[in-house]
This record gives C-alpha cells, structure tokens and sequence, in this order.
C-alpha cells in the first residue's frame, strides 16, 4: 500500500496539471520533462543498475524516431501505433549490438556503444533510399483521430501531454518492478562484481542483453514521441552524440540506479536548458557539462540519492530517539 | 598505381598526425588508467589556437607551437591536480563520466564564443603542392609530417632517457610496483597528463592548416582516437604510432576503393573487430 | 565413478605452459588438497573447471558429463561452486543479499532464496552480521561470506582457493572445522591452500602440482615425504 501511494499521488499530479497550466509554454516545458524522463529511465535502466555506461543511446533513440516516421510516411502507420513499434524495432536492433559490446567490459564497452551509435549515424547520412540522408523527414499534419467520440486536436499541446504522461509512468514503472524483480538484483550483482555475479550462477550476458533491450524499447519509444511531437527526424536531430550524454546526465544528476532519479534529472535538466537556452542559444550543453562535473564531484549518488540519504537519516534520528 | 602510392602517402602523413593524438591518450591511459573523453576537445583547443594566433597577431601556424604547447602543458597539468586527481578514487566509470562531462563543457564554451562556423587556416606560402616522384603532397600536411616525426622522436628520446620518462614507462607496466620503487606516482601522474594534453594540443596546431576548424570537431577526433588506441593496444606508445598510421591508411585507400561516404565508417568496423578479436590491440601479446 | 575426472588438461598462454598434461579424479564427499609453489597453477586450474578460462586441451567432467566450453554461471549451475583466493563480494549490498543472490540459482522466488541464504548464514555463524555491509565485515567474515555464498549455490563440489590465507592460527582452526562441517552435508571439496597444518588436517587425499604439472599424489602424510615434493615445494623455501 505504502510503494502504491507516490505513484498515485503522481498520477493525480500529472492530470491535474494541463487544468493548472498557464500557458502551452508551460505545456510544452512539462512534455520535454516527461520525454526525457522516459529517456532518463531508459539509460537508467542499464547504466544506474548494470553499471553499463553506454554512450550509444543516441542510436536507440534515433532508430525509434526514424521506424516511427517511416511507418507513418511511407506505410500510413498512424504514430500512437508507430510509437511502441519503434520501440520494438529499436529494442531489436539492441539485440546485436549486445550481444558485440557485452563481450566488452567497463570503459571498453563505453567506447564500443559510442562506436555502434556513429556507424548507425554513418548509415542514416548514407542510405538515402530509406532515410532520405542528412535532409531527413518532415510530416505536416497528423492523421484525425477520435477518443470518446471526442475529435483529438493535434494542434493543441494536450494530447502530446497525455502521450508523453503515459510513456514516462511506463519508464518509472518498469524501472520500478525492476528495483524489486530478481532480475534487478542480478544487475546490481554485475554493477557490484561481474566475476563474482558468474561465479554464484547469473547468467551475466543473458541478464545485461534483456536489459539493453528493455532499455532500447523505452529509447525506441522516446524518439518515437520526439518524432510525433516535433514531426521532424534527421541524422542531427536524433541521432546526435549529445541526446547520448543528455540521458546520461539526467541519470547521474538525479540519481544512478533509483526509480525518482530520472524524473529529478530531467526536470532539472529541462529547466535549466530552457532557461539558458532564451539567453545563449546552443549554450545549455555548457551548464550540463558542468552540473555533470559538479555532481560526480560533490554529489555522486545523485540529487534523488542524497535525498533519500538525508531522509533516511532523518528518520533513523527521529524513530531511534522514539524506540530506545 | 599511382592513385594508390598517392592515397598511401596521403594516408601515411594523415596517420602520423593521428598517431600524435593516439599517444597523447594512450600515454594517460598507461599511467592513470583513465579514458579522457575530453582529449579530442584538447586538439580542437590546439585547433583554434593556431586560428587565433594568426587572425590575432599574425603569429605563422606552426610557429605557434612554441607558444601553445607549454601552456597546453601546464593547462593540463593544472586540470589534474585541481579536478581529476579528486576524481579518479571514484572508480574508472566515475571517471569517464567526469571526462565526459569536461568534454561537454569544453565544446560548447567554444561553440558559445567561436560559433559553430567552420573556418579555415590560409598559409602565406606553400600554395603549390610538391611533387616527389610524381605524388603531389599538400605543402602544410607535409610540415605537419615533419614537425610531429621530430615530437614523436623527441617524446620517445624524453621516455627512454630520462628519469622522469622512465618512472612513466615503470608506472604505466606495474603502478604498484613502481610506488614499491619509489616513484611519486602522484608527480607522475600529473606530468603525464600535462604531457597527453600538450600532445594533443600539438597535433591541433599541426592539424588546423590541413582541416577544418570548428567547436566540435573533436567529437569526431575522439571517436577516430579510440580507434587509434585500441588498434595498437591501450597504454602502448609505439603500438598508436602504428594504430595511427594504419588507420590513415586505411582511411584513405577506403575512400578510394571502397567509400567515399563509408571513409569514417570503416575506422569503426576495424575497431569494433579488433575489441572483440584482439582486446589487447593488433600487435599486443594476447592474454 | 568419480564425481569430477580431470584428463590431459592443458592450458597455454602466449608460450607460456600454465597447466599441462595435468590429471587426477575425485570422488563423491572427498576433500582433496591441491598444492604446490607459488604459480604452480593451482588458480588457473579452478579457472578451468569453472570456466573463467578455456583448456587448450583435455577433458573436465562432472559425474560422467563434460563441463569444458561452459561459461561460469553454467558451471555453477551444473553444481561446482568456488571461492576467489581475492575474496569478491558484492561490497555495497548487505551480507544477507550477497548471500540471497547466490540462493537465487536454486530458489527462484525471493522469500525461498532469502530464507536459504539465512540458514546458510546461521551455519557458517554469520547470522548476526546478515545486516552489515559486505565491505564492512573484517577478513574471518569476508572469507565466511565467500563460503556462504558458493553453498548457497547448492554445490556438490566446492573449490576452495586459499580460504585460510591472511587468517591467524585460531582462525584456521575455526576454517578448519567449517570446512569439515562442510563436507558432512554431503559436498565434495578441492582445496588449495599454503597452510599446510589445515592441509595434513582435513584432506583426504593430496595432489601436489609443479610448473602447471603434477608431480605427486597419495594420503597427505605420505606424499609430504616424496623427494620430488620436497624438492619441488620445501626445497625450494629451505634453500
């Protein structure tokens, strides 16, 4: 009953807000926090519990975007469908490309995911037939859809709002049953000692390949919902070495491995990037460097982390004085 | 033929420019056993450096070496001893994610005050190619070429004779050992890294007149630098001098017989094989 | 039938000859002492069983069954556990979740494989540290942990490497009756281990091992008076 009561609070918080938005700015600041939230969780996933740092996101993401994009272009496949099948394309596609760099470890696995992202980059530039090389994809109008009998307005920012509302429960809440799943117990064995995760029995492999690809049908879902919500996809645009760091920011800032950290990430994330961005343009990529910089250094558990801490030692303080 | 001795030359010269920057990393590596992510941004910074130095007080591209390659030393001496050596007990993920971070940081500093034009270096001389036995080498790759041999040469001169090359070399094979030694590996460890940054600072300023320049350049460098590395086998000097030379080679033949759009790609694939094949580089001793 | 047979089991690295040749069997609730000097390869021989590295040639089976290719955690599953000489445990999780991870492999649900892993705790006499962290605990413990662990993979053979190493002698004597404990509940054991005292006590059987090959074999009292031991093994510190 206890775990049940955030997620509840969360969801009556989360359908509150568009009734309480000022404006579709507001709107939309709160759609770039869910979306990346969802991204948080998805890195999160793999590199806070796994302790496997991929740097190859970028083309998890990217491949959702342009599946999504494509099926909608070329196939007619309206997005809300394209979304979970682009999460699905991406997810296999994680396959191999686990099953080659998992024979990595540590930092050389860090290199061969951002390796395998500039190869998928290299790829979308150069297959024209298929991607329409650096140009990319452009849509203009969505397709009309009617909900309750009600006629969805796209050019509204409510309905990208209960899209991205629900991907980003969808993230938190697989990273939820996965904190409490035997499989999450694995990963934090491997995080913990790989040798020694074999030596009582986890099949390592098998539970990091699972877990990537777990990881990559959230991303896949995440550069769907971009694709969707911006209705524009190039090489630049998704599969850019930065979105890669930008969920591993959001990741460590909030909190490697916890299930509120990518949400405390992406909210700090977006809010200084939007803030920054008015007055610098591309500059909010300087701020993430250096909050990244300052929370290895001071704060390396993360803001959800060091919360968590200070509470629980809040209450060991309080119920010790009570119980003794 | 003669478009393949002109592609291997080219691929040659490229190379050892890349190999400059692979011993930069792999120098650092060998000693601290951290990837530093931001080492392309090192050669972007040495980059703009020969920019500026020309566009601001006429200074000749090269000659600029004499001016940034100390302060690239003592700039990344400074940046280990004030940050990373607080860093590096953290672990070797803690780490490359730090380095990531600077990386970021360093990149959009100068995409904030450089802009993202591409921008060019315009030497005074050398308009004309030279022309050894029928190849045609650009003028500025071929200075480069000679420049970074006469580092190299006098970087391997530095680790095989002196002292404090020495204490490198023991504290890159056995760190441990070489505290059992004696070796302030703290001291070590600093200069090494100013000494990774000057190199790649270095292999800028020789690389600006050749490409290119813009803020993030070196995300492209860093990618082709592991490459590098991981060819000739992390922590070896003379195994990226290899790696580097290979993989301008490479690149160049595959531009020309394979593809000219996959040119970059195929530096991956080779990487990618050679991690899962030959871990411990093309020319280390398999364990 | 032996529980585990070793025949013809080389390893070569680079040019180097780790193990070679090397063969000897054991039988069900045996406790065989594998020794010899310093880089005789006794580790690297625990590697080979288990998996961490591949035999360049020769046969390891378990109860009829080869186990060469397999990869660790099939090993392990397969019923050979084994201890780290570096003991490896998960050092930011509490003694009672290292201990639950192992019981995992062969009690799925949680509240199975937590309950194993306390009575596999109370055994060894961990059961007042299951709330501590792994990296708090002192050396004893630590190798406790490292025991408590491989059984709580539910092994039929255990490897143990070095377990006493870095304990004193009233130590050794408590590691001594755990592992003789142990091998009452039915699990057979190979150890490797300096101390030769805990050696002459509770092993059955000795092989002794030189340069990756084996160079003696009988009842420990026996094989400690062989010249070509004391030549290999004692010689070498007495010299």
């Amino acid at each position: 009953m206890r775990s049940l009561a955030p997620w509840l609070a969360g969801a009556v918080a989360l359908a509150a807000l568009p009734v309480f938005a000022p404006n579709s700015f507001f709107l939309h600041v709160a759609i770039l926090i869910l979306m990346w939230t969802l991204l948080g969780a998805a890195w999160n996933v793999l590199g806070g519990f796994a302790g496997q740092v991929s740097f190859g996101h970028a083309a998890l993401f990217g491949i959702g975007a342009y599946v999504t994009m494509i099926l909608y272009l070329k196939a007619g496949v309206s997005p809300w469908w394209g979304i979970p099948v682009g999460g699905l394309v991406a997810a296999l596609a994680s396959l191999p490309i686990g099953l080659v760099c998992f024979r990595l470890r540590g930092p050389y696995f860090s290199l061969a995911t951002l390796a395998v992202a500039e190869i998928v980059k290299l790829v979308a530039l150069n297959w024209e037939a298929v991607t329409n090389g650096p140009v990319g994809f452009l849509i203009t109008g969505l397709p009309p859809l009617r909900v309750f009998g009600l006629a969805v307005d796209w050019e509204s920012k409510l309905p990208f709002y209960v899209v991205a509302a629900l991907l980003a429960l969808a993230g938190l809440a697989s990273t939820a049953w996965l904190r409490t799943s035997r499989l999450g117990a694995y990963l934090v064995a491997i995080r913990e000692n790989e040798d020694a995760a074999e030596a009582v029995g986890i099949d390592t492999v098998r539970a990091k390949v699972m877990t990537l690809a777990l990881s990559a049908f959230l991303a896949g879902m995440g550069g769907g919902f971009y694709a969707f919500y911006f209705r524009y996809v190039d090489p630049d645009a998704v599969l850019n070495i930065s979105l890669s760091m930008e969920m591993v920011f959001i990741a460590m800032v909030g909190g490697l491995g916890t299930v509120g950290g990518p949400l405390i990430g992406a909210i700090f994330l977006t809010t200084v990037g939007e803030t920054v961005r008015e007055r610098f343009q591309v500059g909010h990529l300087i701020f993430y460097g250096l909050f990244m910089m300052l929370a290895i250094r001071y704060m390396p558990e993360g803001i959800w982390g060091r919360a968590r801490k200070l509470f629980s030692s809040l209450q060991a303080r309080v119920l010790g004085h009570g119980a003794a | 033929m003669e478009t393949f001795a002109q592609s291997l030359t080219s691929g040659v010269l490229t190379g050892a420019l890349y190999a400059m920057i692979g011993i930069g990393l792999t120098v650092v590596f060998g000693v601290m056993r951290i990837i530093n992510l931001a080492h392309g941004e090192m050669v972007m910074l040495g980059m703009f450096g020969a920019f500026w130095g020309q566009a601001l007080w006429k200074l000749d591209p090269f000659l600029s070496l004499v001016l940034w390659v100390p302060l690239m030393f003592l700039g990344g001496m400074l940046l280990y001893r004030l940050l990373l050596r607080k860093i590096i007990p953290g672990g070797e993920l803690n780490t490359l994610l730090y380095t990531a971070g600077l990386s970021l940081l360093i990149a959009n500093l100068a995409l904030f005050f450089w802009t993202g034009d591409y921008r060019t270096i315009n030497l005074s001389y050398g308009q004309e190619p030279v022309r050894p036995f029928g190849i045609s080498i650009a003028v500025p790759l071929a200075v480069a070429f000679v420049v970074a041999l006469a580092i190299t040469g006098a970087l391997w001169l530095f680790l095989s004779r002196t002292d404090m090359g020495r204490a490198i070399r023991a504290t890159s094979q056995n760190g441990e050992a070489a505290i059992l030694m004696g070796v302030d590996v703290e001291r070590v460890a600093m200069i090494t890294f100013g000494l990774g940054t000057a190199l790649a600072g270095a292999a800028g300023v020789l690389l600006a007149p050749s490409l290119y320049l813009y803020p993030t350049v070196g995300e492209l460098l860093i990618v082709k630098c592991f490459v590098i590395v991981v060819l000739g086998g992390l922590g070896s000097v003379p195994g990226a001098i290899a790696g580097g030379i290979l993989l301008g080679v490479v690149e160049s033949l595959g531009a020309v017989y394979v593809s000219s759009t996959y040119k970059d790609g195929i530096g991956f694939v080779l990487f990618l094989a050679v991690l899962l094949y030959r871990p411990s580089g093309l020319f280390g001793v398999g364990k | 039938m032996a529980l585990l047979e070793i025949e013809g089991l080389t390893r070569t690295f680079g040019g180097l000859r780790a193990v070679g040749d090397l063969s000897f069997n054991v039988g069900e609730q045996e406790v065989l002492g594998l020794i010899g000097p310093n880089g005789a390869g006794k580790t690297t021989v625990f590697n080979l069983i288990t998996g961490y590295v591949q035999p360049s040639a020769g046969r390891i089976r378990l109860d009829g069954k080869s186990v060469v290719g397999l990869r660790p955690h099939a090993v392990a599953r397969r019923g050979i556990a084994r201890t780290f000489q570096i003991v490896k445990p998960f050092p930011g999780l509490t003694v009672k979740e290292n201990v639950t991870l192992a019981a995992f492999l062969r009690h799925p649900a949680r509240r199975d494989a937590e309950a194993f892993a306390l009575d596999v705790l109370g055994r060894l006499g961990l059961g007042s540290r299951a709330g501590d962290l792994a990296s708090q605990l002192t050396l004893l413990d630590q190798k406790r942990l490292e025991l408590a662990k491989a059984l709580a993979t539910g092994p039929r053979l255990l490897l143990l490497d070095e377990p006493m190493g870095g304990l004193n002698p009233s130590e050794v004597d408590v590691a001594s009756g755990m592992v003789e404990e142990i091998r009452r509940g039915g699990v057979t054991v190979i150890l490797v281990e300096h101390v030769m005292k805990a050696i002459m006590r509770i092993s059955d059987r000795v092989v002794v091992v030189n340069q990756g090959e084996k160079i003696a074999e009988g009842p420990p009292a026996q094989v400690v008076r062989e010249p070509a031991v004391l030549a290999a093994y004692f010689g070498k510190r007495s010299a």
